[in-house]
This record gives C-alpha cells, structure tokens and sequence, in this order.
C-alpha cells in the first residue's frame, strides 16, 4: 500500500493540484441560484454545484476522448479545457437569450457601478428590489474563465488517475467488448467524486450567488482552496491506492 | 440568501441516534446478507441501501435545516462524492471486511470536511461535523448497497467488473444521491415532519432498488432481476401509500369561502 503510494508520487501532486484547480474555478462562474431563476439576481439560475459539474465533466469527457489518441499531458489539459469552456459559454449565452428575450431585462451587475470590462454602466439598470440580473459582459468572461481552470483541474485528475493505473499494469487501449473497461471506469468515477468534493466546498464557501471576480465575494477564494486542498490530499491517497489493487484482480 | 431551511436546527421525529442504528447496522447487514446468500437474494443489498438512504436523508434534513447558504443538492452530492472515493477505496484493500473498512474511511474523509467546513470556511453549523460523517458513511452505504444488487456480491473484482466497467456505477451514483438530497429537498418549509420526509427517502429508495434491478438482469438473469424489481415496486407501494397518508395528515384544509359579494348585496 505505502510503496503504491511512493511510486505514484507525481500522480498525487497532479491530483491535488487538479482539485485546487477546480475548487477555484468555481469562485469565477456566476452563480445566481434561485433568485437567479426569477431573474432577480446577477448570473445562472441554478446552484454552484450544478454549474460546475456540468461545466467540469464536460471537460473530463473531453479530456478522455483527447487522452484516446494522444498522451501529451498539454494537449489532453487543452481539450479538457476547451470542453469546459464551450458548456458553460453555451449555458451562459442560452441563459442569457431567456433573461433578455424571455424575462425582458437587461443584463447588469448590482455589485459594480461600471462593468470592467465594457466600462457600461450597470446601476441605471438594475430593478428596483433586485440584486441585478442576467449576465453582463464581466460575469461571461470570467464564467469563461472559470469553465477554463475547471476543465484543467478535472482533465489534471483525470490523466493522473489513468497514469496510476498504466502503472499498476493495466491497460487503456479502446476496448470493444460490451462490458466496457475496468480502468477507464475506475478513473472516471474517482475523477467525478474527487471533482464533487471540490465543487462543493467552495459553494458553501461563496454561500448562495456569485457574480464573477468583481464580485467582493471572490476575495474569499483563499479558504476554500486551502480547505480543497487539505481534502484532495485525503482523496488522492484512497484513489491511488484503489487504482493500484486493481492491478492486482 | 439562506436556501432552504429555517436557520434552526430540526425539531420533532425520531431521535437522531436511532435512525443512525437503523442505517449503519441495516446497512452493513443488507450487504452482508447480499453477499453472502445466493445470487437471487441479492435485494437484501437493495435494503441495506435503503436503510442507509433514510439516514442520509435524515442526516441531510438535519444540518440542512440550519440554511447551507447554497441549496440542498449541494450537500447530497458531495455525500455521493466522499461515499465513491471511499467505496471503491475500502473494497480494493479489505477484502471481506471491505464495507466496514470503506464506512471508517468515510468517516475519516467526513469529519475533515465537516471540520474543514466549519474551521476554515467557517459555516458555523453546530452539528456540521457530525451530519458530515453520517453522511458520507450513509453515501458509502447507498453506493455499497446498490452494487451487490448489480453483481450480487462486494468483491472488488465483481464489483469494478460488473458495475464500475459498464458505467452502471453512474447510475447509482446519480439514483443514491437522488435518494439523499431529494426528501428533504421536496418537504423543505416551515412544516416540514420527519416522518414525512423519511417517507420520501423510503419511496427514493425503493426507486433506486428497481432500477438497480433493472441493470442487475445483464449479470444475474432475469429470475433474479425479476426478484429484485419485485421487492423494490412493493417497497415503492408501501412508500408511496405511507407519503400519501403524511401529505393527507399535514395538508391545509381548503375552506369555501363563497363568491365575492354582488354590488346590490353590498348596499
């Protein structure tokens, strides 16, 4: 079990590097919740968890489809990006098609009085009663942005979890029978529960609704990541350790 | 914004440490009688998922009355979340003692986060490390469970070959977690009652117990799919009966006012 540990040393560090990644990137994605959906608050109209994961699974399937031709650590960290950063820009600009269209507002922050970005104004537009709504220009960036580092972070544990498994003496390769594939499942559900863990704990964080990294809430990024990584750490030694029994079946 | 709940703690039901009995012992000995009786028994695993369902529901109803900040689902997934991290943890390395080895592990990687939670973030939730505890060792149940029901025992090999490899283990995941967030999620409010919360999780449950049955056709044979769909549909019934009797009790009467006043009978 120790030497499992000891040999896979690199694998660990990318993991918890992979969770510290994604419990930050949940800190960029504007996430109104509830009031959201009435369209009385800034951003997307559902909760943190739910956003992230879209976004990060997203970039893990996309991660493993890149990891099928290619083992080129920066190339599979692209795709996963890219995946990550496509979902989450497609639930913003739909969500915002619903408030502008549908709702009939106009995207605005309440947090900010110019956005940064556009240099608009945004307190002029803003409902009487509401915390802003829709997705102003700043919140889409750096939802973006936030889509981006999830899609690293998810991509990062994704590859580190095959690479253990690689070298525990298994094998990755397309597999054509039905019952699909041990390592490939293995990973991939590790990946998803240690990104769950991750997306979680910064929510509770946040604490409700986020507008991007104008908002005041960002500046408590740092609790979070510090409590991701005390977590990850935890994580990252029962996966390594579970990937490399399997070599042994 | 305080999503769901009061800001207090939950009042009225059950106490908390006999639900937590009834999950961890009907847990643990669900899947133990799963694994050892014969591939058509496999439902009592199914029922020690369901016993663990109605703990975390419980566990959920509980921290999740003092306001999360963030909604319900939240605290359901990172149950499902720590629960197959330390699943699949505890059944590569212990062999038949693997569910009780993958339920400490839990524990272990609730309490961090529950301490994390409250120390570093600073949730300041009383009972946050404990329900934290429960509910991943409650998720580790539910994931442990539900896969005898598909391969029929807790053999790390059985399980990673016929759950995990065919993707069966997303669907538990998605239905466990279904399981926990979901109760209190829909009774959430000022009237919420334990017992009629834990009349959801039962009826959850009983859900995932069909489903899993559903999938448990391709290794164990229709005898036994048939069997395991048959216990959850009557588990379901009987849920479902016993939530509709809780919403009848708790239901506000509608009272007939009569129609709004004419002009001439107001002179």
């Amino acid at each position: 079990m120790i030497d499992a540990l000891t040999a896979n040393i690199l694998s660990m560090v990318y993991i918890i590097i992979g969770g510290v990644l994604i419990s930050w990137s949940v800190h960029f994605v504007p996430v109104g919740g509830a009031p959201a959906a009435m369209a009385q608050a800034t951003g997307i109209g559902t909760g943190t968890v739910q956003l992230a994961a879209g976004a990060g699974l997203t970039g893990l399937v996309s991660a493993g489809f890149m990891m099928n031709v290619t083992d080129n650590l920066p190339l599979i960290l692209a795709s996963g990006a890219v995946g990550a950063m496509i979902m989450i820009a497609v639930t913003m600009i739909v969500g915002t098609w619903v408030y502008v269209y549908g709702v009939g507002c106009v995207p605005s922050s309440a947090k900010v009085k110019v956005d940064p970005i556009t240099k608009y104004r945004q307190d002029l537009y803003v409902s009487q009663g509401t915390e802003g709504h829709g997705l102003p220009t700043v919140s889409f960036v750096s939802g973006v942005i936030g889509g981006c580092l999830g899609g690293i972070g998810g991509a990062l544990v994704y590859y580190a979890l095959i690479e253990v498994g690689l070298a525990a003496g298994l094998t990755a390769g397309g597999s054509s029978t039905v019952t699909g594939h041990e390592l490939v499942g293995i990973a991939a559900m590790f990946a998803i529960g240690i990104f769950f863990v991750n997306a979680v704990i910064p929510s509770y964080n946040i604490g409700g609704t986020i507008e991007g990294f104008h908002d005041p809430k960002w500046k408590k990024w740092p609790k979070a990541v510090i409590s991701s990584f005390v977590a990850t750490i935890l994580c990252a030694v029962v996966a390594v350790i579970a990937i490399s029994q399997l070599g042994g079946i | 914004m305080s999503a769901g709940g009061s800001g207090g703690g939950a009042k009225g039901g059950y106490p908390p440490q006999t639900i937590m009995a009834i999950g961890a012992i009907g847990g643990l000995a669900g899947i133990y009688l799963g694994h050892f009786m014969p591939p058509a028994f496999s439902f009592f695993g199914g029922l020690g998922a369901i016993c663990a369902i109605v703990w975390g529901a419980d566990a959920v109803r509980r921290v999740a009355s003092y306001g999360l900040g963030t909604g319900v689902p939240s605290i359901g997934m990172i149950s499902l979340g720590m629960g197959i991290v330390a699943a699949l943890f505890g059944l590569s390395v212990g062999g038949i003692a693997g569910p009780i080895v993958s339920f400490i592990a839990a524990a272990i990687i609730g309490a961090v986060i529950g301490v994390l939670a409250n120390k570093v973030i600073g949730m300041g939730i009383p009972i946050m490390e404990q329900a934290m505890v429960e509910i991943a060792g409650a998720g580790t149940l539910a994931i442990i469970g539900l896969s005898v029901v598909i391969a029929g025992s807790f053999n790390y090999g059985d399980v990673v070959q016929y759950v995990v490899a065919n993707g069966y283990i997303a669907l538990i995941f998605i239905i466990g977690g279904m399981g926990i967030l979901h109760p209190f999620n829909a009774n959430l409010g000022p009237d919420e009652k334990q017992d009629r919360t834990l009349s959801v999780a039962v009826e959850k449950a009983a859900i995932a117990l069909i489903i899993a049955g559903f999938a448990s056709s391709l290794h164990e044979g229709l005898m036994s799919a048939g069997l395991n769909i048959a216990v959850g549909l009557a588990i379901w019934a009987f849920g479902f009966m016993k939530y509709y009797g809780f919403i009848k009790r708790d239901a506000h009467a509608v009272v007939g006012t009569g129609l709004l006043p004419s002009a001439e009978e107001l002179q």
